[in-house]
């Protein structure tokens, strides 16, 4: 799927990331290829949502950079890059009153201008990203009104309204049912199939390496491991990384990798 | 799925090989033929040239004219009301012609046009004010009241009317308090603007400190000044003056530009920063232009008609629901806090036993209903 013969369209160089003086991320080295399916893996607190904020400009680095296309993202108005990286956060906060059609039109801020607040491409965008998610027809339902799957579906429609090459989801299945879970999963990889480059954190190590391309271990603010899910999930890397005992087989289904972890004798 | 994503794919991905992968049977969210007509989400759109296109909503704009309506009639019963006003019949002539005689001269020069003013303005000020407050702390709670604007103002008239004696001096210290006390919550936090729930939480310790300066100065120091301090304390808009009409006028008119830029800004900023950011917005840089706004905005009022309490809480709120919008609500808020100043006024005027009592008065028990009525609805949505 990825060979890296080509310039990765957004990377990351020495990239060191932190809150005043705690160090979260130090000295990162990422390249992200068009058409990846890039999924991020590491034990809580390992720097991997930091990370992917990063990419796309939520924090700014303490050192390295960030480049889209070979320029650096610091010297790129804000805007510009929205209009190529978009993100599925997971702290979003629904506006008091917020329709759907309201949120979903959100998306299109960074296609817009000071003057210029609605564009011809807006219409298409939302009608297509509203339909994507199954909610044409639920444009002034009040998204405090949805499911929790429905409005985890109202945010991705947001982020498909903005109509980015690459897409970067932070924990996007986390406080979901396991239907709606694979449901968005399945969303992802139909993306992926029509050209878009997708870069996730996932907590579900066995979702990861069935719909990743890629796949990037992190431990400590460093990347561990990184490469093809069969390539590089062992027990040994199971244990190294979280600090658990486990087996890995085939999954009946997808034949991807599957982890199982160990049954522990009761204390 | 429409063209959109299909074009896109194959201009990005040229010369690259992307993968046939057969589509999986069932799948709920495959490829769907495009429909005829989108929907359109925007709603109408005011267009000028290609270069300006902005949405227009309708009931914002519905709502906004029924306030100015309401607004000019409240201020016609202002000047024409009660044994000094003004024949209703003759003041269009005498607004635009001049008055008459000497009573609609002193009417409309000294004793009501500039209070009216003052109130329109304040009013619009206090409501801006409280409106950018609600908007980047999040808060239904959080306005220049709560965290400690107000308070602090009076701390300032207090400190400043009991070193430097002079009509200039009050109102002065009035805004160098606002500012201090802003100041204070933002050490206080120790994270600046950044944490809403703690402004509130340090804005009613810097508030409770800045009464209790406030009650010993008045009390114990300044026990002549007092009855003079204490009208002021309150908030009031006897006896203003066309000097505090044109403070209120300018004050607006700097902050006219940079609230209308701030408006898109604000409204991206309430879905948290991380959306904001990944939008192409600056997050931070939007909360400290919002609150610098406020301040001045807030200061503003309180520099010409002291801290008159509870407008800029209560007036975003009304504007909000009447705009059953997700959007914060500047120019309505603004409106609000108008109407509701110059009708408090207007019973400070006309009513008996509300009669030379100071306005902020009649505001804080009106604003102390709607305060309660609001925390009983937070506490059963389970918010607060």
């Amino acid at each position: 799927m990825n060979p890296h013969d080509a310039r990765p369209v957004l990377s990351a160089a020495g990239l060191s990331l932190g809150y005043g003086s705690r160090t979260i991320v130090a000295g990162l080295d990422l390249g992200i290829h068009a058409g990846d399916f890039k999924v991020i893996v590491g034990p809580n607190g390992c720097g991997k949502s930091t990370l992917l904020k990063a990419f796309a400009r939520v924090n700014k680095p303490t050192a390295g950079h960030i480049a889209l296309d070979g320029t650096p993202v610091a010297r790129m108005k804000g805007r510009a890059v929205a209009r190529r990286v978009s993100l599925l956060p997971q702290s979003a906060v629904a506006p008091d009153g917020i329709t759907v059609g309201d949120l979903v039109a959100r998306g299109r801020h960074p296609h817009h201008t000071l003057l210029r607040q609605w564009s011809p491409a807006d219409d298409a965008a939302i009608a297509a990203a509203l339909q994507r998610t199954r909610l044409t027809g639920m444009e002034k339902v009040p998204v405090a009104s949805l499911s929790g799957g429905q409005r985890q579906r109202a945010w991705l429609a947001m982020v498909l309204a903005q109509d980015t090459d690459i897409i970067l989801l932070d924990e996007p299945t986390t406080f979901l049912d396991i239907a709606h879970q694979y449901d968005l999963l399945e969303l992802f990889a139909q993306l992926n199939r029509e050209g878009r480059t997708i870069v996730a954190v996932l907590h579900d190590l066995n979702q990861a390496a069935r719909f990743a391309s890629d796949l990037v271990v992190m431990k400590d603010g460093a990347i561990h491991a990184q490469g093809a899910p069969r390539a590089i999930l062992t027990p040994e890397l199971i244990r190294q990384v979280f600090g658990l005992e486990a087996d890995v087989m085939d999954d009946p289904q997808s034949s991807t990798p599957m982890v199982v972890p160990h049954v522990r004798a009761a204390v | 799925m429409s063209g959109l994503t299909t074009q896109r794919a194959a201009r990005r991905h040229g010369e690259r090989a992307v993968p046939e992968t057969p589509p999986t049977p069932g799948l709920p969210t495959g490829p769907r033929p495009p429909r005829d007509r989108a929907p359109s989400t925007a709603g109408p759109v005011l267009r000028l040239g290609s270069h300006i296109a902005v949405p227009v909503a309708r009931r914002p704009l519905a709502v906004g004219t029924a306030l100015v309506v309401l607004l000019l009639a409240a201020g016609f019963m202002t000047l024409t009301l009660g044994g000094l006003g003004i024949e209703p019949s003759k003041l269009l002539g005498a607004l635009v012609g001049g008055a008459e005689d000497g009573k609609q001269a002193f009417v409309l020069g000294h004793l009501r046009g500039p209070r009216l003013v003052v109130a329109v303005g304040a009013g619009i000020a206090l409501g801006l004010s409280g409106a950018l407050f609600q908007s980047v702390t999040r808060n239904p709670l959080g306005s220049p009241d709560v965290i400690g604007v107000s308070a602090g103002a009076g701390a300032g008239a207090a400190l400043f009317g009991l070193l430097l004696p002079g009509t200039a001096s009050i109102p002065l210290g009035s805004v160098l308090g606002a500012a201090a006390a802003v100041g204070l919550v933002a050490l206080g936090t120790g994270t600046g603007f950044g944490n809403p729930l703690r402004m509130i939480l340090a804005g009613i310790g810097v508030s409770a400190m800045a009464a209790a300066f406030t009650q010993y100065v008045v009390y114990v120091v300044a026990r002549d000044q007092a009855t003079m301090l204490s009208s002021y304390l309150n908030g009031s808009l006897e006896a203003r003056s066309w000097e505090h009409a044109a403070t209120i006028g300018v004050v607006l008119l700097v902050c006219a530009v940079p609230l209308a830029l701030l408006s898109v800004p604000l409204a991206l900023s309430e879905m948290g920063d991380d959306v904001a950011q990944a939008l192409g917005s600056r997050a931070a840089g939007t909360r400290r232009r919002a609150v610098v706004l406020s301040v001045v905005l807030a200061g503003g009022a309180v520099a010409v008609a002291g801290p008159i309490a509870f407008i800029s809480l209560t007036a975003p709120h009304i504007a909000r629901r009447l705009a059953r919008s997700g959007r914060p609500q500047l120019l309505l808020s603004g409106l609000t806090g108008a109407l509701l100043l110059v009708i408090a006024d207007l019973v400070a005027q006309q009513v008996p036993w509300a009669q030379a009592l100071p306005v902020g008065i009649l505001t804080l028990g009106i604003g102390g209903v709607y305060l309660g009525a609001l925390l009983v609805r937070e506490f059963r949505k389970g918010h607060a």
